[in-house]
């Protein structure tokens, strides 16, 4: 048998070349994930269809409130994307740290949601705008809140057939992004986290929305720690509290980049920094915090 | 076993038609083709040393699949700092500043900074060690290698303004 390589060249024939091919169909588009597997010998043989030709899966776009992008976007136009440094400055400071900037110029955001790597970097941003995925089907097409769409490590809800097309969100300028890795580049997080605050003028944060990446199966929603923080203030005592309540939401494993307990102390610490950030208050700068 | 596939592309400005794995990384295929300025390193895409242009953008070959290519047009550090302006100045200024040590990294750090330089990088240090920061040199030599861009930048400032 072996492996195969077709190009597709639409959404609708990759949808008919993933119905024809079945299990064995395995999309790819920038291959920067799907080729180190396949270095090391972790990818059995498959029929890869290549979405990378798909120009209508590039795009950023604005439209009714929502910002949409194409899965087939690199990491690359997303740093570069005047439109997220202003309306969603946690997805845009998440690309700027992402792999690093030649691996940026191939990888793309559906293909790092699809990857489904508890630690993708792009993940906490887009949980924490409450994102949603367009994906593709025979006949049509279905929509997907993303906290429903990774269900494992390295899984997603996607049904055999189905494409993810399109990432939307609502922005909110008040949110960050912050990781720690063990490099300056081509970091795998030790932890990443985002937030999105909703800020009053009064400067209470009526609702907050906390996500962090590499300290469970999948990114997670941080939901005890928003609540600590909804309806108050930004101050150091209530944040403390938040640290707190962060250790109940997280169940971070040892690996070979770091312990459990590192994790535990490193996702606390950033998350007062990634909430400071979101509410604009001015700290600290070291860009990628390494 | 898989079948092998043709591939067209440009190379080097260059027509070929390559023979390729359905599996197979650019780089490999390059490689197997004569093509080994081409280094392979880490093949995990985390050391650079086999970045070539795809497309005008610097990309590293190990996790590119090589059928992606197809249409497609790739220069490596030999067509570069053959055909290239940017890349003749680079290499003279590679030379001149001695941003070779052993010589590995060489031609991932060309690539990477010719990239930097045709998309408007300018003579700013931290920038520059931004874009190279994919791009490992275990001898460490980075200070010259900063050093051989920087001036690049410089000299085309200076064309620039005539």
């Amino acid at each position: 048998m072996g492996y195969q390589f077709i190009t597709a060249g639409s959404v609708p024939h990759a949808l008919e070349l993933l119905k024809e091919h079945g299990q064995a169909a395995r999309i790819v588009c920038g291959g920067t994930d799907l080729m180190v597997r396949l270095h090391l010998k972790r990818l059995p043989e498959c029929v890869f269809i290549s979405i990378r030709e798909l120009e209508e899966l590039r795009y950023i776009r604005e439209e009714d409130g929502w910002i949409c992008i194409g899965a087939g976007t690199t990491l690359g136009t997303l740093e570069n994307s005047l439109l997220l440094m202003d309306k969603a400055p946690a997805l845009f400071q998440a690309a700027q740290v992402f792999a690093d900037p030649n691996v940026r110029h191939s990888a793309t955001l559906g293909g790092n949601i699809g990857n489904a790597s508890p630690s993708a970097d792009s993940a906490p941003s887009l949980l924490a705008f409450d994102a949603q995925v367009v994906i593709a089907r025979e006949g049509g097409q279905r929509t997907l809140p993303i906290r429903e769409f990774f269900t494992g490590v390295g899984r997603t809800a996607l049904n055999p057939g189905e494409l993810v097309t399109q990432v939307r969100f609502r922005p909110n300028p008040n949110s960050a992004f912050v990781k720690v890795g063990l490099r300056s580049a081509m970091a795998i997080s030790v932890v990443n986290i985002a937030a999105s605050v909703d800020l009053a003028q009064d400067g209470v944060m009526r609702d907050v929305r906390i996500a962090v990446g590499a300290v469970a199966p999948t990114p997670v929603r941080a939901g005890r720690a928003e609540d600590c923080l909804r309806g108050k203030r930004p101050e150091e005592a209530v944040i403390r509290q938040a640290m707190d309540a962060l250790q109940a939401d997280i169940k971070p494993i040892t690996d070979i980049r770091a312990s459990e307990g590192y994790r535990r102390i490193v996702a606390e610490n950033m998350m007062r920094r990634v909430v400071r950030k979101a509410c604009g208050i001015c700290e600290h700068e070291e860009g990628s915090d390494q | 076993m898989s079948e092998k596939v043709a591939v067209s592309f440009k190379i080097n400005g260059k027509e070929v038609t390559l023979l390729a794995l359905p599996e197979q990384s650019l780089l490999r295929l390059l490689r197997e083709n004569g093509y080994v300025e081409v280094k392979c390193g880490c093949e995990e895409g985390d050391c650079g040393t086999c970045t070539v242009l795809l497309d005008g953008l610097s990309v590293k070959s190990c996790v590119t699949p090589a059928c992606a290519c197809q249409g497609h047009e790739v220069w490596t550090v030999t067509g570069l700092s053959l055909q290239d302006h940017i890349g003749q100045l680079l290499r003279n200024n590679f030379a001149k500043y001695g941003a070779s040590q052993c010589g590995f990294c060489t031609p991932g750090m060309m690539v990477t900074g010719v990239n930097y330089l045709m998309n408007g990088g300018t003579a700013d240090r931290h920038a520059i060690r931004a874009a190279i920061s994919g791009n490992l040199c275990r001898c460490t030599g980075y200070k010259k290698i900063i050093d051989a861009i920087f001036y690049t930048a410089e000299e085309l400032q200076k064309e620039a303004a005539g």
